[in-house]
């Protein structure tokens, strides 16, 4: 929805209808479009000292980027622009530009001159190392990869699956303010530090009294799969991790480090700095690590941490995802619109009752039915129907997705009710706004026909109504129609 | 076409690219027996190409078996084996496992080998079947709504084996109907087989005749996934010649004669297959009536 | 259901003792009954694969008319969303996979519309003709009734023409409960059976004398179809070659096996059309380099495998051919073993069990019988014995051993045929190694 300023006037029905505030929506930028408008070359450049970067960075890069990344990367000289471009599909070309501007507003690589006076590229020499060094050896080991002994009570891939979820759980109860309330082993409450970025990133606000509620981008925040909602999280944490004196570079190649690193394996944190080991801690409290003790060298990243690079989830093996699967899925919805929502949790119930009409509560099964007002009040409130559709699909109990239907969808809801949704959203989108200049209090009838016309003939007439004499032009319009009634009332 | 295009290339980066290694250890290959560094050389280009593969994409996965004169062998991954393994240097812990685990792995086989008294074949098509049977599994173990793109690469510097064509084919067609990519790099001579099995199923197929560029060639031709390949500039598909050879003198014809019953090629017309046994009718507008006769002649 | 007694065809259901058949089903430990089903479902396949390797002379070369009824009664929407557009979907899939294990046969379409037998398509080899005749039927108005009679007449009138090397088939699928003939069926029973044609019905709806008649006098299947997927199967049991009719006429057929003509020039060969797009307006021929041209009359086509327009010769590739191979040339059954029987790994490996061609770690619960082959004495998890033997149709064990291979082939030939090196031993390969080279290009 376009966002609206004062000087605006909308086409027809505008005069009615008072002028809706339009809502600031949550912004989820990827790993690329954060490096790309956050940072600068030279911070880009000390981003690639360390490999898990460099990794992460090359994972990010389009796929034809990559391709050209690897051609080059184990070649010395630069490698003149006309040879990289032959190596592209003509028919491509557009994409491969993408790709080609891509690699330079992310400094991986840039133009040098050759012998010969012809433009070629040459990858970043920084970048090269570290690529070549995570691909094919050499140089010094990461940190966190220290030797340890045996652990005598390894923790196991559910255990840890488990423990992350509860802590990532309880920062979203917290959110939706029902933690301290239900008393129950979720509620720990969470520190002032992540207090601190949830206001930071604008998902809670502080109200008049005091006390700290959440905001419209919070309750899509809640709308997010887990994967985005930890990434938009961490990317916040990052904003304000310079002011707490902790190195930028340095705290994101430890998160890229703990996504690449194996689950259920044992990692040690001897040997890091203070403030590394601050960032653990509370790494530890959002669930993305799990450590037995504070003091203790010994800590385990969990899936949380891993699905941080991870496009979805797919690596992980099948009986664990099972697991997961069984656990997330708990929404049924039906082609009446009915929506039974199998959980006991709080949260889940708070999420779903912004945008379905609750009829029962039962000790583990909600019953709601999904109404064109409740529907009509979430988009209001800034969400979409793409994300409450999405958020039904994420959570569909598995047996939605056994169903097989005749028509081939992707959808494993009922199409009508995805169809509905949307098209209550639509509803929403009849207005369209055009900005404009108000024409008034003409001094004779002759004087607005004459004006009207000139801004009709030439297709800037917005609005007009005769008897009131007020018309509205567009804004692109209003010196040309100003310069015609100067001559005209001359 | 652009929001089509978007959709697939989103569609590609979600799905799992399983890459299959099918790589000839077989002592009696012409480029080892010339130099036994050379397998040295292979193998580590190999080890590199698998880690830039997995580099790819989080989800990319990697399997690589040796094809030796006496077995084949899973190299990578070995299942059900723990690997304690810390980083050493600045290499990413899973690369360094790969290249471990392949190392020790086809060390040990190397080592516990039987001798080899006289050069023989590579069972090839036998490897790549075991290949099939993995990517089977995998294919059926992967969540619903997950994609998975498997292809199998075949290094190798033997000959193919003659008495495996049956092999052979059944490999090639199985994979086509999975919709496996199958892609070849011979490093000795031009497989004819291989080359048609390519060209059923899609794949590249390229002869290096320098090992000294082995890794810059897979990169350039093998690391694409067959997804993304028509959008690089590839090496153009070889001529691969489909004429079938006669079962009498094993020459390529043109024009043949077919068993009716088990599909036999003979280039002379015979009263009686050779392979199945059966009796022929004497078909009528042949030109050659009293088959008896006639057929001396031929022979 | 209907085609699992066709054996004892003179008893009736209830004329056979009584079954239990619920004691077959048992709870698993959460009282659930998935993995009795999925147990039942796997011996179901393993007892289809048993049956496969008894056959060794098949009709490699079918001519094979689909009989489709288009009457009133193939708008029932019993099956999802009605009766013909759940068997014209499932038809696309019989097609196309008919063609892949059948490359060097030929099919054809009959419908019969209001009591009138209408040819859709031809017989040809080419499955894109049939599909698209398949997308015009999804429009055709279902009225009246079939007649079975009309039908069958039409089909033997085309299979009577066709060389007798060729296994001669007719598959109706009947939506109708009744037939309008114009005079007596069995006559035309009686001269299918004369022709040796195998007539095979699958009905939508319920057992039908006639029918059950006609395919029990021309030594074809029935089957009624319980539900999609059950109708699915009985329609993909006709793609299998079927054992070849005692009087099958064997001949050989000249083939031409078509090569590109750069390879012969050396270089690129001139522009020029080819011939199975030439009359085609929808699709206008486009000059290319490229393209199989008939060694015979040099006329060029696009895809194999074909019948040249010109001078008649059937085109095929020698791939084509070796598709067919594995129907001849069957993976031996693998025998049941329980799980105990496999060799674990060496202690300092982890002793663990694991599958030969897939290595999955087998584990007691899971798997609990394994497969051997008996040539190459390897032990397979049952997903591979299934892959084995219904896709792949080569066993991994024989095929990475060396010395092993030869065995089985040997083994093999020798029961193909079995006084095969007696009777003739100049012509015939002494050993298996060299009769599976004669294979090679």
């Amino acid at each position: 929805m376009a966002d609206t300023k004062s000087g605006r006037y909308a086409s027809s029905s505008a005069a009615i209808s008072p002028l809706v505030q339009g809502p600031e929506n949550l912004e989820c930028k990827n790993f690329q479009e954060y490096l790309r408008t956050r940072q600068t070359p030279e911070t880009l450049e000390k981003f690639y000292h360390y490999p898990p970067i460099c990794l992460a960075v090359f994972r990010e890069l389009p796929e034809i980027a990559r391709q050209f990344v690897i051609r080059i990367l184990f070649i010395d000289q630069p490698v003149p622009q006309a040879v990289v471009s032959s190596w592209g599909a003509q028919k491509f070309a557009k994409e491969q530009a993408e790709a080609t501007s891509c690699l330079s507003a992310l400094n991986v690589w840039r133009v040098t001159a050759i012998p010969g006076g012809l433009a070629a590229w040459e990858l970043s020499p920084t970048f090269k190392k570290s690529v070549r060094q995570a691909l094919m050896g050499g140089g010094k080991p990461w940190p966190m990869t220290n030797t340890l002994d045996k652990d005598s009570k390894p923790r196991d891939i559910p255990f840890l699956d488990s423990y992350a979820m509860s802590r990532w759980r309880c920062v979203l109860h917290y959110m939706v303010g029902t933690g301290g309330r239900n008393g129950g082993s979720d509620a720990e409450a969470i520190s002032p530090d992540a207090v601190r970025i949830l206001l930071h990133a604008n998902l809670m606000k502080r109200d008049e009294r005091g006390g700290i509620s959440i905001t419209r981008q919070g309750f899509q925040f809640l709308l997010l799969d887990t994967r985005a909602q930890v990434w938009h999280f961490m990317l916040q944490y990052l904003e304000t991790c310079e002011e707490r004196g902790i190195s930028l570079p340095e705290c994101l190649s430890m998160l890229f480090q703990l996504s690449f690193a194996t689950l259920g394996r044992d990692y040690s944190s001897e040997g890091m700095s203070n403030q590394m080991l601050t960032f653990l801690q509370h790494l530890r409290e959002f669930g993305l690590v799990y450590q037995r003790k504070r003091k203790e060298c010994r800590f385990y990243p969990t899936r949380l941490a891993l699905n941080v690079t991870n496009k979805d989830a797919a690596t992980a093996t099948t009986a664990a995802d099972e697991e997961r699967m069984q656990e997330r899925g708990y929404i049924v919805v039906e082609t009446n619109y009915r929506v039974y929502a199998y959980t006991d949790s709080q949260l889940q119930v708070a999420v779903l009752g912004l945008f379905t009409e609750l009829l029962y509560r039962f000790p583990n099964l909600v019953v709601g039915v999904l109404t064109r007002d409740a529907v009509r009040q979430a988009l209001r409130g800034g969400i979409t129907a793409e994300q409450i559709v999405s958020y039904l699909e994420q959570y569909a109990h598995p047996n939605m997705k056994l169903v097989e239907s005749a028509i081939q969808s992707k959808s494993c809801l009922p199409p009508t009710v995805v169809d509905q949704i949307k098209l209550w959203e639509m509803e929403r989108n009849r207005f369209t706004y055009t900005e404009g200049v108000v024409y008034n209090q003409f001094l004779s009838q002759n004087d607005f026909v004459t004006l009207r016309d000139y801004a009709q003939s030439i297709n800037m007439l917005v609005w007009q109504n005769e008897r009131t004499r007020t018309m509205v032009v567009q804004k692109n319009g209003h010196d040309d129609v100003k310069r015609y009634w100067k001559k005209y009332s001359k | 076409m652009d929001a089509a295009d978007a959709a697939t290339s989103t569609e590609t980066e979600a799905s799992i690219d399983l890459l299959v290694v099918v790589l000839d250890t077989n002592p009696s290959q012409h480029v080892v027996r010339q130099n036994p560094q050379n397998l040295t050389q292979i193998l580590e280009a190999v080890i590199a190409f698998g880690n830039a593969h997995l580099m790819q994409k989080a989800q990319n996965k990697l399997a690589v078996l040796s094809c030796s004169h006496h077995a084949t062998d899973f190299l990578y991954p070995l299942p059900g084996r723990q690997v304690e393994l810390r980083q050493v240097d600045g290499q990413y812990e899973v690369f360094s496992l790969v290249e471990k685990t392949v190392k020790q792995q086809l060390g040990s086989i190397l080592m516990n080998a039987p001798r080899l008294s006289s050069p023989c074949e590579s069972l090839l098509a036998g490897s790549m079947s075991m290949a099939l049977c993995y990517i089977s599994r995998l294919q059926r173990n992967i969540g619903a709504g997950v994609k998975m793109h498997s292809r199998i690469l075949v290094i190798t510097g033997s000959n193919e084996c003659a008495s495996q064509y049956m092999t052979y084919m059944n490999v090639f067609f199985t994979a086509q109907k999975l919709n496996i990519v199958i892609d070849t790099c011979a490093l000795d001579k031009t497989l004819s087989l291989l080359q048609q099995g390519c060209d059923i199923t899609n794949g590249q197929f390229l002869k290096v005749t320098q090992l000294d560029g082995l890794l810059q060639y897979l990169l350039w031709v093998f690391l694409p996934s067959p997804q993304m390949r028509h959008k690089m500039v590839l090496p153009p598909p070889p001529k691969v010649d489909y004429r079938a050879s006669c079962f009498c003198h094993r020459e390529l014809i043109d024009i043949g004669y077919v068993c009716s019953v088990c599909l036999s090629v003979f280039c002379k017309y015979s009263p009686i297959c050779t392979t199945c046994h059966t009796i022929f009718k004497m078909p009528g507008p042949l030109p050659i009536r009293p088959k008896k006769k006639k057929k001396p002649e031929k022979m | 259901m209907a085609d699992d007694d066709k054996d004892d065809q003179k008893e009736y259901r209830w004329e056979t003792g009584y079954e239990k058949t619920w004691e077959a089903i048992k709870e698993d430990d959460d009282g659930m009954l998935d993995s009795a089903i999925a147990d039942l479902i796997q011996k179901a396949k393993r007892k289809r694969q048993a049956e496969k390797t008894k056959q060794n002379r098949l009709g490699m070369m079918r001519h094979l008319f689909i009989v489709l009824d288009c009457s009133e009664s193939m708008s029932v929407p019993d099956l999802k969303p009605t009766r013909l557009l759940c068997t014209l979907k499932l038809l696309e899939i019989f097609i196309e996979e008919f063609f892949d294990q059948n490359p060097i046969s030929q099919l054809g379409i009959i419908a019969l519309k209001a009591k009138r037998a209408e040819k859709i398509t031809e017989l040809t080899g080419t499955s894109r003709v049939h599909l698209k005749a398949l997308e015009g039927l999804a429009n055709v108005s279902l009225t009246s009734e079939p007649s079975l009679q009309n039908g069958l007449d039409l089909a033997l009138k085309t299979l009577k023409v066709v060389p007798s090397h060729a296994s001669r088939e007719i598959v109706i699928i009947m939506g109708s409960l009744t037939t309008c003939d114009p005079v007596d069926i069995n006559s035309t029973i009686e001269e299918l059976q004369k022709e040796r044609i195998r007539c095979s019905v699958i009905s939508l709806s319920a057992e039908i004398h006639i029918c059950r008649h006609l395919t029990q006098q021309t030594m074809g299947t029935f089957g009624a179809v319980l539900d999609d997927s059950h109708f699915r199967d009985q329609l993909l049991s006709q793609i299998d070659p079927p054992p070849a009719a005692k009087t099958q006429d064997n001949s050989l057929i000249r083939m031409g096996f078509p090569h590109s003509k750069n390879e012969s020039d050396g270089k690129d060969a001139a522009l020029s059309m080819c011939m199975c797009h030439i009359e085609n307006s929808d699709e206008p021929s486009e000059l290319s380099t490229t393209g199989h041209h008939c060694p015979q009359c040099n006329s060029k086509y696009c895809e194999l495998p074909v019948e040249c327009l010109c001078c008649g010769l059937t085109l095929v590739s020698a791939p084509h051919l070796a598709r067919s191979y594995h129907h001849l040339f069957p993976v031996p059954n693998f025998e049941e073993l329980p799980f105990e029987s496999v060799p674990p790994e060496a202690p300092d490996f982890g002793s663990l069990r694991k599958c030969y061609s897939c290595i999955k770690v087998l584990n007691a619960v899971a798997d609990k019988s394994v497969f051997k082959c008996g040539y190459c004495q390897q032990f397979f998890c049952i997903d591979c014995d299934i892959f084995i033997h219904e896709t792949l149709h080569a066993c991994v064990g024989c095929n990475t051993i060396p010395g092993v291979a030869g065995l089985v082939y040997q083994k093999q030939g020798g029961k193909a045929a079995p006084d095969f090196h007696q009777q003739q031993p100049s012509m015939m390969p002494s050993s298996s190694k060299q009769r599976s080279q004669q294979y090679s290009m």
